[in-house]
């Protein structure tokens, strides 16, 4: 087992944490069931008993006017619409005394003319006799006549009713077993690299220039663990080795100076010159203490961010049409996207200087000023009265997300060299996906059991943790900060990009689309729909959850693609085609399948796009990048691509006042697909490498 | 108290355990009471529908509301089969009670939100809630369509948990076993879990100590496949042996120089 290296330890935890987890949520849930179905059964016995005496009470007053049993008319239908209105109710039966079925309605004769024969039932059994019959619990009740019995009233339900009822609860298990191990999987990658791979790392760093004799530096770890034991019994070794060192040079110093024969000076000199020769240690008199921030470290909070974000994924625009919503010239449609468009416009703005404030303050004050509308937002959403508050606020949260988001990035990009940032950035999409998994996943469950406002309360205590946790993990020690970037007079001049034509048609027919496709259709339409076709608020939630789940298993195979084939814009054309073909689906099919097919698809689509169309515009924009900085050109299209987001949700508002819900998928998936052509007509001439001006200006 | 690393993944790990058999234990009370509603409340508007249909028989006879005296006796009677119905009233349009398993009601008035459901045009059941009572009811339509009136049935609204207390008190208990059984479980595993680490970072440890004594073994031995970190921690350690004795070897010779004079 590798101690600087996490997989093999976390793999073994991993073990430890389904071992855990899995086996006492298996049990509870099962406990829980027979619990409950024997807490239910007494309930459904009273409404059959209750059923049964209305029942009961009909056939004697017909028997007490001296109708015989058997010429009773309009059984039949009084029987379906008992059961009509009652569906825990399986079935209703009259019968003579002895138990030969003459009305039955909810259940085949055959299942239960024996039982009934063999039931004897007596004029005693005044309040009913209980009888398990197969599949059935049935209760029958003695009809009375002049001359004594006369006949049986019977009442009968599914055994498996209150089982078949509680059985939804085992998605929502399901749901929070999901999410548990993820997010298990995240405090223990957060452990263990914090903890034991992290402080390994550094070790090794110093070992391996301790092994070539170089003793200037030591680990600095502090921790009261064995890691921290055995760093310190590392950094004694390492010191005993310079403190030696530094008494022998003094010795050296004392001969060299206060001896009287020249020659004994001499020679002493020889040897400091030989040990010194030999090993390396600080000039500062002691080994400097080495401190390294990883990558890593704000993983678990960003997770934790998000997935606090992403909670209200599968419901704010159910949110929005719940609340009220009254402003003289918009349309419901538009109130309800209303609140998803503004949220977008404010991670828009807010991404636009985030990025200059992170250089000028650094990561940790910028998460901490971030995390001040990020709370807000997300508390008065939860409070909100109306559409027009919750956008404001959700605007407002969106301002937090992008300066939270950013001051990640741009931690991770600091602590990250060229040889590891890809890997650091991986983390990055990583912790990401996996919180939106989880958050839309639980977000769903949790609207349903605690209701909307209550779900954003619970995304504010997940952010003041983020919050709490990060501002722990950056304190410890803050990344020097550069001076202002320089490239920041180019902000003007980095608006001429628009004039490399291949950078402005990625813009407009691949980047904006797949993010009108991204809020339009799965953030706003989507939930609409499948809440307007029946399903609830965790049924919504575990359809939308597909979106990462195939994003997070397509984006690692299209990476690696990309990068073996070098064939980065195909793979955005494709991907864009993917994605529009996919929403419709519509056309084909009714129902939930068109969805899912269309999430699928966008799931696809950005997992095969969303990589290749960043690690293209090196290559798109050689020059650009050259003057202007990676860094700026690529913050640029970032925020050119959310002008799609503020626009889809809008634009798939008025296709849905103008055409209704299927009509706007139909209308949303046709100028997607319709964008995606266009440049995959125009992807062709791209051409491979990258494009230097002198090819620009070739006639 | 001192944090191992086996107490710290412990510790994570029973935390995500108790939080989630906690969330877990949260979504199943809801969904129960949640069905556990649904069916109390059918079958109280069951009763209630019960009452309408003769209250609503007789209208169709063409009786007023206020003279249907036998009403009284027959919601007397369906409070009296069921101890949880805390009342059941029949009310006209204007929400005048006119009858009540409790006779000193009669004449009061009702809430004036008990009479919302009365101007839907259907004779949907409705539920309400009044104070500490959950009310189910019914409209009262006679044959020309008109809305006469209302019967509602009261009954109390912590009656899942009065009725079924006990039963959830017993699993509660029993999940708060699982999780202290699971807890236990998780030191004991975690512990051995992370023993390779604490036994590979021990015989690094010993390995330093050696190589600082004189004479000691340098190399890590009896670990397996150490790779290429144990590898270079080795030829640290044997390094650090060298810096040791070469300096020491230094400052006898300086000594030794120091002396000769």
């Amino acid at each position: 087992m590798r101690l600087d290296s996490s997989r093999s330890l976390l793999l073994r935890l991993l073990m430890l944490a389904v071992l855990v987890l899995v086996p006492p949520m298996a049990i509870a849930s099962l406990r829980a069931l027979d619990r409950f179905e024997e807490g239910l059964s007494p309930e459904m016995d009273r409404k059959a008993a209750a059923i049964g005496r209305d029942l009961l009470a009909q056939v004697d007053r017909a028997v007490s006017y001296g109708i015989p049993i058997d010429k009773l008319v309009g059984v039949d239908e009084f029987f379906t619409t008992l059961l009509n209105g009652n569906p825990e109710i399986r079935y209703l039966g009259l019968t003579t005394a002895s138990g030969d079925i003459l009305f039955l309605s909810g259940a085949l004769s055959d299942q239960l003319a024996g039982q009934y024969r063999a039931l004897h039932l007596t004029e005693a059994d005044m309040t009913g006799r209980k009888t398990d019959i197969g599949a059935f619990v049935d209760l029958a009740l003695p009809v009375r006549g002049r001359d004594g019995l006369v006949g049986q009233v019977h009442v009968g339900f599914d055994r498996g009713y209150i089982a078949a009822q509680l059985f939804g609860i085992f998605y929502d298990i399901a749901v929070v077993l999901g999410t548990s191990l993820i997010i298990a999987f995240e405090i223990l990658l957060f452990v263990v690299v914090f903890n034991i791979s992290g402080p390994m790392k550094l070790v090794a760093e110093v070992v391996h220039q301790a092994r070539r004799g170089d003793f200037t530096r030591v680990p600095g770890i502090t921790s009261a663990d064995e890691v921290g034991h055995f760093v310190r019994a590392f950094n004694g070794a390492v010191r005993q080795v310079d403190n030696a060192y530094r008494g022998l040079m003094a010795y050296i110093d004392e001969v060299r100076t206060g001896h009287f024969d020249r020659n004994v000076a001499e020679k002493v000199g020889e040897v400091a010159d030989r040990v010194r020769f030999l090993f390396r240690f600080n000039p500062s008199g002691a080994p400097q203490v080495l401190r390294e921030k990883l990558s890593s470290d704000v993983r678990l909070p960003l997770f934790l961010f998000v997935f606090a974000e992403e909670i209200s994924r599968s419901f704010l625009p159910l949110y929005a049409q719940a609340l009220p919503a009254q402003v003289a010239g918009l349309s419901p449609e538009l109130m309800t996207a209303l609140p998803i468009a503004v949220f977008m416009a404010g991670i828009a703005l807010g991404s636009l200087w985030a990025g200059a404030v992170t250089e000028r303050l650094g990561s940790r004050k910028v998460f901490q000023f971030g995390l001040f509308p990020a709370v807000l937002g997300c508390v008065m959403s939860g409070l909100s009265h109306g559409v027009i508050e919750l956008s404001l606020w959700r605007g407002i949260a969106g301002l937090g997300y992008a300066l939270v988001t950013v001051a990640c990035q741009s931690y991770i990009s600091k602590t990250t060299s060229d040889s590891n940032r890809a890997t650091g950035l991986g983390g990055y999409v990583g912790a990401v996906l996996t919180a939106a998994i989880c958050g839309t996943a639980a977000g769903g469950v949790l609207a349903d059991r605690i209701g909307y406002a209550p779900s954003f309360f619970v995304s504010t205590a997940l952010i003041l943790v983020s919050g709490w946790l990060l501002s722990q993990l950056l304190s410890m020690a803050e990344i020097p900060q550069s001076v202002v970037m320089a490239e920041e007079r180019h902000g003007t001049h980095l608006l001429r990009i628009f004039s490399n034509w291949r950078f402005s048609i990625l813009v407009l027919f691949a980047a904006i689309p797949a993010k009108m496709a991204l809020t339009g259709y799965f953030f706003f339409l989507v939930p609409l729909s499948l809440w307007d076709s029946g399903h609830s608020l965790p049924e919504i939630a575990r359809v939308m959850v597909l979106y990462p789940v195939v994003m997070l298993a397509v984006s690692s195979l299209s990476t690696r693609l990309a990068d073996q084939m070098g064939w980065r814009i195909g793979q955005v054309a494709l991907g864009g085609l993917v994605g529009g073909a996919g929403i419709l689906a519509a056309l084909a099919f009714d129902g939930t399948l068109p969805l899912v097919i269309g999430i699928v698809g966008l799931g696809i689509s950005h997992g095969m796009s969303a990589s290749p169309q960043l690690a293209s515009i090196p290559d798109i924009c050689w020059i650009e990048c050259q003057r202007h900085g990676r860094t700026q050109v690529l913050a640029l299209l970032r925020t050119l691509e959310r002008v799609g987001s503020f626009v889809g949700p809008l634009l798939a508002a008025v296709f849905l006042q103008m055409w209704g819900g299927r009509g706007a998928i139909i209308g949303l998936g046709a100028v997607v697909l319709v964008m995606a052509m266009v440049f995959a007509m125009v992807a062709g001439a791209y051409g491979n490498g990258p494009h230097l001006e002198t090819e620009e200006d070739a006639p | 108290m001192s944090w191992s690393l086996a107490r710290k993944v412990s510790a994570a790990l029973i935390a995500i355990l108790v939080s989630t058999m906690m969330v877990m234990s949260l979504f199943g009370f809801f969904k129960f009471e949640e069905v556990m509603s649904s069916l109390v409340r059918s079958r109280y508007s069951f009763v209630a529908f019960t009452i309408k249909k003769k209250v609503e028989d007789s209208l169709n006879l063409g009786f007023a509301l206020r003279q249907l005296r036998q009403v009284q006796e027959t919601i007397e009677l369906e409070k009296a089969r069921d101890e949880q119905i805390q009342g059941i009233e029949i009310y006209d349009a204007r929400g005048e009670i006119l009858f009540n398993s409790d006779r000193g009601r009669i004449g009061a008035s009702v809430p004036e939100t008990w009479l919302d459901p009365l101007t839907a045009t259907s004779s949907q059941p409705f539920a309400l809630m009044d104070e500490d009572s959950n009310v189910v009811g019914l409209p009262l339509v006679n044959n020309l369509g008109k809305v006469e009136g209302a019967v509602v049935l009261l009954y109390p609204s912590g009656y899942v948990e009065r009725e079924l207390g006990a039963m959830l008190g017993r699993l509660a208990l029993e999940i708060g076993g699982l999780v202290v059984g699971f807890s236990l479980l998780t030191l004991v595993v975690a512990s051995l879990a992370l023993r390779p680490v604490r036994r590979r970072l021990a015989a690094m440890e010993a390995g330093l100590d050696r190589a600082l004594m004189k004479d000691g073994d340098v190399a890590i031995a009896g670990l397996g496949d150490l790779g290429e970190f144990d590898g270079q921690f080795d030829e640290f350690v044997g390094k650090t042996r060298e810096a040791i004795e070469h300096i020491k070897t230094s400052t006898d010779e300086v000594e030794r120089l120091d002396r000769l004079a």
